[in-house]
């Protein structure tokens, strides 16, 4: 589904000493089938934008346009519920959510309140174990007595089960080992192709970023600050540094090596192991000369 | 985050309201409370009114907030008015409507204790809304500092008041991302039937519980990990003293408690 941020700003407890402007005129768009990366700093808005892509909080101005949902002051539309559904948001820590006394009816939950029948839940549930990396001996367990991790992944699943068709992902992979954090990555970038989704990720990773964003929004003090695809928005290294932040550690790697050895290298996603081949390769036909 | 309800919030100024030792404070608000029953007539009403829009003045918190936050209470406050009103049979008969009898005692009955009321709510309101909840608790330890001879565990008790303050926000926050992250799963807590209503707490206090007891446990772990062992020999950072503005107000405290006793009947 597109969505649309027109002059979107949001005020938090209007009209008393705590107002507090969390997001200012925000407009832009994303297309259907999208990767957008949402980056900035603790605070610049990232949260609250997030609840508003299903409706969870509604814009004090300006429009939202999801899908054939339209999100304005003027209240909540009549099907939130369907807006509910095919958005389906991965908050930070989801595992906190977990409540049930098994995994199977946590995972169950979301889909019951949106009438799906067990069957079909059923089936879901077995399609999603393996893609997020669970084994179905956990079904019948209490989500209590899981490890950090496979809370997560229960949460997680919890969501997916809901079969969205825009899926809202706020850090998810916040605290979790390396390689925990790389597979969630991947799993959710598989399930980004396959079913065709878009996907909104709010991260701190400037790494996961570049690698599974399409689109880059960077937030500051709740504005807009940049807005581009990866290439464009990393280029700008010293306009991303005054909001103090970094680029990606190839990109970085890449400028400062240019500028050492006067050479002009481009950057066209090579992981590091690739550009280390790409320069090993250059410096054999320089030595040559 | 629940906006209507500001009892217990505490809003940042420096009015002289707000830099008066919280004992003087509390002090002031226990005999106000206290006080309150005694008025009786006209005059002493308008005194004890008076006297808490003065405070509302000087604190100067925005006069509009507070009304607005005491939102759920107004509800109480015209209950009762309107109990009152309707079961006072003294006085003038002023409407008959066969079942319902209003009488003129009964109008100023119910004036007189809605006003109470109101007042009661507006300054024990004031107190939090201009003293920090540390500052309430430090003033509460040391207020009930004699009771410690007959083995009464003062220190004990204001730590346990403050750190349920302190956790208040943080549950709160808590339970907002929770319902948010149900609300987001399908959930529903304002419209349906009854039941439906009530059994969609149960997502949210689950997952509310084992976070608190989580939070429990791992405070009083950092606690012992930093050497806490209760209130013996433990100092302050910050030690409460009484000025002279704390003085001078409590003498005009006093002198309007002796205005009160010479206009009440």
């Amino acid at each position: 589904m597109e969505i649309q941020f027109k002059d979107v700003s949001y005020i938090y407890q209007e009209n008393t000493p705590f107002a507090h402007k969390a997001l200012e005129n925000i407009s832009f768009k994303v297309g259907s089938g999208s990767f957008v990366a949402v980056i900035g700093h603790t605070g610049s808005g990232k949260s609250t934008l997030i609840q508003h892509l299903n409706g969870l909080s509604l814009p004090s101005r300006g429009e939202i346009t999801i899908g054939d949902f339209r999100l304005s002051a003027d209240g909540k539309p009549k099907n939130i519920r369907d807006l509910r559904r095919k958005v389906g948001v991965v908050f930070q820590y989801p595992e906190h959510q977990l409540f049930e006394e098994t995994v199977a009816k946590d995972i169950a939950f979301g889909p019951k309140n949106f009438d799906v029948k067990q069957e079909e839940i059923n089936l879901r549930i077995e399609k999603l174990f393996p893609a997020v990396g669970l084994s179905e001996e956990l079904l019948e367990r209490s989500p209590f007595d899981l490890s950090g991790g496979q809370k997560r992944r229960v949460a997680i699943a919890g969501v997916l089960a809901m079969a969205p068709e825009v899926l809202v992902l706020d850090e998810p992979t916040a605290g979790l080992d390396p390689r925990g954090q790389r597979e969630i990555m991947d799993m959710f970038y598989q399930l980004h192709q396959e079913q065709n989704l878009t996907t909104v990720l709010v991260t701190h990773s400037m790494e996961d970023a570049l690698a599974y964003a399409d689109k880059i929004i960077i937030l500051n003090k709740g504005q807009k600050y940049m807005e581009g695809s990866p290439l464009d928005v990393f280029k700008q290294t010293e306009k991303l540094q005054k909001v103090q932040l970094g680029v990606p550690e190839v990109i970085h790697f890449l400028n400062q090596y240019n500028e050492r050895f006067g050479t002009s290298l481009n950057y066209q996603y090579q992981s590091m192991p690739e550009l280390a081949e790409e320069i090993k390769k250059q410096l054999e036909v320089g030595s040559h000369e | 985050m629940n906006n209507a309800l500001i009892i217990g919030q505490y809003v940042p100024g420096n009015s002289l309201i707000h830099r008066l030792d919280p004992r003087t404070k509390i002090t002031i608000v226990f005999f106000f409370v206290i006080i309150v029953f005694f008025a009786n007539n006209v005059p002493s009403y308008s005194l004890l009114t008076a006297f808490s829009v003065l405070c509302v003045l000087i604190s100067r918190v925005p006069l509009q907030f507070i009304l607005k936050g005491l939102l759920p209470v107004w509800f109480l406050i015209i209950f009762t008015f309107i109990l009152h009103l309707i079961i006072t049979n003294e006085g003038n008969l002023l409407v008959n409507w066969g079942f319902i009898k209003i009488y003129s005692g009964g109008v100023i009955q119910g004036l007189a204790i809605s006003l109470r009321f109101f007042l009661l709510i507006l300054t024990t309101s004031l107190l939090t809304l201009t003293t920090t909840p540390i500052e309430i608790t430090d003033a509460m330890e040391e207020m009930l500092h004699p009771l410690k001879k007959i083995k009464f565990p003062v220190h004990e008790l204001a730590l346990m008041m403050s750190i349920s303050l302190r956790f208040i926000p943080t549950l709160m926050q808590e339970t907002d991302k929770i319902s948010r992250a149900q609300a987001a799963r399908g959930v529903d807590f304002r419209t349906g039937p009854v039941k439906d209503r009530v059994m969609a707490v149960i997502p949210l206090l689950v997952p509310l519980f084992v976070s608190a007891f989580k939070r429990a446990e791992d405070l009083a772990m950092a606690m012992e990990a930093r050497g806490y062992q209760g209130g013996e020999g433990r100092s302050k950072l910050r030690e409460l003293h009484i000025g002279t503005k704390d003085i001078l107000v409590l003498t005009g405290f006093v002198l309007m408690l002796a205005a009160l006793f010479f206009l009440r009947q």
